[in-house]
């Protein structure tokens, strides 16, 4: 059984019935592999969909999570479940849970990286103190602002004050991944305890990646609770900000502590680019500084990077990728009209909505994809199944379409023996955003049509 | 990906059913078994198939039955009406399995689970009608009939479903506007089956209830099994595990029931 990987997490769906003698059938080696090799923040096992389940079944999931967990850190469980089947796994497992359980895939993406789950205000309940605590910590420090219900009666009466609420979920042991959250334009990443050789595992270079490619530039390190570093976490540092110099991207500490750290590290970092600042306001609240350090505007590229020969050879894998995505998912045929080499030009912006997709790897490069309205609408409605004009829910599908294209992207150039990976999709309500990421960049523009709709198709680095 | 006219073009190319079958089932109708068996032991390939199916552990015979009117005397009016219907739907089957990682073994094997676990809920049912006997024959059609119209699009299908979990008969009903079990409907009406027979796979897709208590009652039974029998291991191997989805709120009142009745502990 394969995973399907959204917003960071990877899951599989099993259906029926699950024991002992089947668990193995629905998870093998191989799909375990594929979804550690998805580079997932988490891994769960829904149970939406499955109507009975024993220990010898939910046993044999937990040696692979225990797999899964010592190659690539993920946080490992299972979500969607009711109060039944959460009262079974606890009662399965009393004191010896080191899995996780979300009671429903959304509360899942709370605790993942993603630009749009995050700053959520968030109702906490759990009868266990420790876990209401470590709950709320996760949770901020993936960005949003938890409030802990100190008992179930506090909970139901404040439910509807918030955004999400979350009960009957446990966090067994946390992937160690480095929690990251979204303050206007800079990320922040939260580091702690002991950094060494294991950072690099541990921070999500796909998400970073994708940020700069995707026009962040300000990347803030949380370091308050930081005890010191080694050598091995010296050099991981100093290598990112030297990559991220290549994007005129800042990478900063803040209320790093060098007591129990060489001196000399700060100033090996501060000669890599590093920034150091006592408090987070420092910077925050500092507008002069954030617009110093690149976090005023979403893109701010003084280095802009031409489109090469290697794009521009693999050009029409792209567009086919593109349009045949479309149209698997319209049903319709696409026609090529035009294409040139130019600065991104969309003559009438208005009822249009865009979504872009950086690769990375042999060759790298992005690749925007303006629809007007109608026909997002149309291509996402074999994902969300019905016809819908909430924009949330449209931009949101188009993400997953755009992931669709990235993944035909990479299989197309993988028969080349071309490897690339792909970032994470982001989509834009209005062209005007889009602009400002992609402002004078050359690239090639190329418009389709399907059914008489303009489609455009841009692909720059 | 799948457009309207591919769907058609396959309800075109269904045979329509073959000249001994239809004097086989005939006969069966009127109970005259003797008879049935002598016209069909003129297709030696249903012969072939019925000797391969009843003699599989599940039908527990001791020694190996290899003549068909001791077939049909045996399993009487109702489960040989029932298992010349399987042969019928298995005629549909391709050669060779691409989407699915089956053979005609392990087709024949879930033909046989269903079919026998069937006649143990209608006995638990008490319920005697032969065309409700023959119902669950129909419904691993759907599994054909998505190996069919997927075959050739199985790189898109991954593609679509590693991003979000869609089962095989969401995508073809929001791509064409009808879905696998309405394409069995129109198998059985093609092979002039029972109304019965498509109103109840119909309901057992489980996400088109009926109206008709009975036939809703029944489909429940139907869909629990069709998944308890997808959760064999060798069938979540073959990939048949969610080829459609498993609708647990819709069996949710006969749980019990089942379980019990199929000892699951």
């Amino acid at each position: 059984m394969k995973a399907a990987l959204k917003d960071g997490i990877a899951t599989f769906s099993p259906q029926g019935f699950l024991d002992g003698n089947n668990a193995n059938a629905y998870l093998s080696i191989e799909d375990v592999e594929a979804a550690s090799n998805l580079k997932a923040d988490i891994i769960l096992v829904s149970l939406k969909r499955v109507v009975f389940f024993n220990r010898n079944g939910l046993d044999i999931f937990i040696k692979l999570f225990s797999k899964i967990r010592k190659k690539n850190s993920a946080t490992v469980g299972f979500c969607d479940y009711d109060q039944n089947k959460y009262a079974a796994i606890m009662r399965f497992y009393k004191d010896d849970i080191n899995f996780s359980l979300f009671k429903t895939l959304e509360i899942a993406y709370l605790f993942s990286s993603s630009y749009k789950n995050q700053n959520k205000t968030i109702l906490v309940h759990s009868d266990d103190k420790s876990q209401r605590s470590a709950i709320a910590i996760e949770l901020h420090d993936n960005g949003h602002s938890p409030t802990i219900a100190k008992s179930l009666e506090e909970y139901n009466e404040k439910k509807s004050a918030f955004e999400y609420v979350i009960d009957s979920t446990f966090l067994g042991q946390m992937g160690q991944k480095v929690a990251t959250r979204v303050s206007g334009n800079a990320i922040i990443y939260t580091i702690t305890s002991f950094l060494d050789v294991e950072i690099s595992n541990n921070f999500n270079i796909e998400y970073h990646n994708n940020s700069l490619n995707v026009g962040f530039r300000l990347f803030i390190f949380d370091a308050y609770k930081v005890i010191s570093m080694n050598v091995h976490a010296l050099n991981f540092f100093s290598k990112l900000s030297t990559s991220a110099a290549e994007y005129n991207a800042t990478i900063c500490f803040v209320g790093m502590k060098f007591d129990k750290t060489s001196a000399s590290f700060k100033e090996n970092m501060e000669d890599a680019g590093i920034l150091f600042y006592n408090h987070m306001d420092d910077i925050l609240q500092n507008k002069e500084l954030l617009k110093e350090l690149g976090a005023s505007s979403a893109a701010n590229i003084k280095n802009k990077r031409v489109l090469n020969k290697q794009n521009v050879t693999e050009l029409p894998k792209f567009i086919n990728a593109a349009a045949v995505t479309i149209e698997m998912m319209t049903n319709t045929k696409a026609i090529k009209e035009s294409a040139s080499v130019q600065n991104l030009i969309i003559y009438k912006k208005e009822g249009k909505i865009a979504s872009s997709i950086g690769y990375y790897g042999d060759i790298d490069g992005m690749v925007i994809l303006v629809f007007p309205s109608a026909i997002a609408k149309k291509a996402c409605e074999l994902l969300i199944g019905e016809d819908t004009n909430d924009i949330d829910m449209i931009l949101d599908t188009l993400a997953e379409l755009v992931n669709i294209v990235g993944g035909k992207i990479k299989s197309l150039l993988a028969d080349e023996e071309i490897s690339v990976n792909i970032t994470l999709p982001r989509t834009y309500q209005d062209i005007d955003s889009l602009l400002e990421v992609v402002e004078n960049r050359k690239g090639v523009q190329v418009e389709l049509s399907f059914n008489d709709d303009k489609f455009l198709f841009f692909l720059t680095r | 990906m799948i457009t309207k006219e591919q769907v058609n073009s396959f309800i075109e190319k269904i045979p329509p059913e073959p000249k001994v079958l239809n004097e086989t089932f005939a006969l069966l109708r009127v109970g005259e078994l003797l008879k049935a068996a002598k016209v069909a032991e003129n297709d030696l390939a249903l012969k072939a198939y019925l000797k391969n199916i009843v003699n599989k552990p599940i039908y527990g015979f001791k020694n190996e039955v290899s003549d068909i009117s001791q077939i049909f005397g045996i399993l009487g009016v109702s489960l040989s009406q029932q298992n010349v219907y399987n042969y019928m739907i298995s005629l549909l089957s391709p050669k060779k399995w691409t989407l699915f990682k089956l053979n005609s073994h392990l087709f024949y094997e879930l033909q046989a689970n269903l079919s026998k676990k069937w006649q143990i809920i209608l006995e638990h049912l008490n319920i005697e009608n032969k065309e409700i006997y023959a119902a669950v024959s129909l419904l691993p059609a759907s599994i054909i009939v998505t190996e069919a119209l997927f075959n050739q699009k199985i790189d898109d299908v991954n593609l679509l479903r590693s991003t979000k979990a869609l089962d095989y008969n969401t995508i073809l009903v929001r791509l064409c506007g009808i879905d696998l079990f309405d394409i069995c409907e129109q198998i059985a009406k093609k092979w002039e089956m029972d109304e019965n027979i498509y109103k109840i796979v119909q309901a057992a897709s489980g996400v088109k209830p009926s109206d008709d208590e009975k036939i809703n009652m029944l489909a429940k039974w139907m869909h629990l099994l069709l998944f308890y029998e997808l959760s064999n291991p060798h069938f979540i191997e073959a990939g048949l595990n969610d080829f459609v989805d498993f609708q647990v709120d819709y069996i949710s009142d006969i749980y019990d029931e089942f379980s019990s009745l199929m000892e699951i502990e």
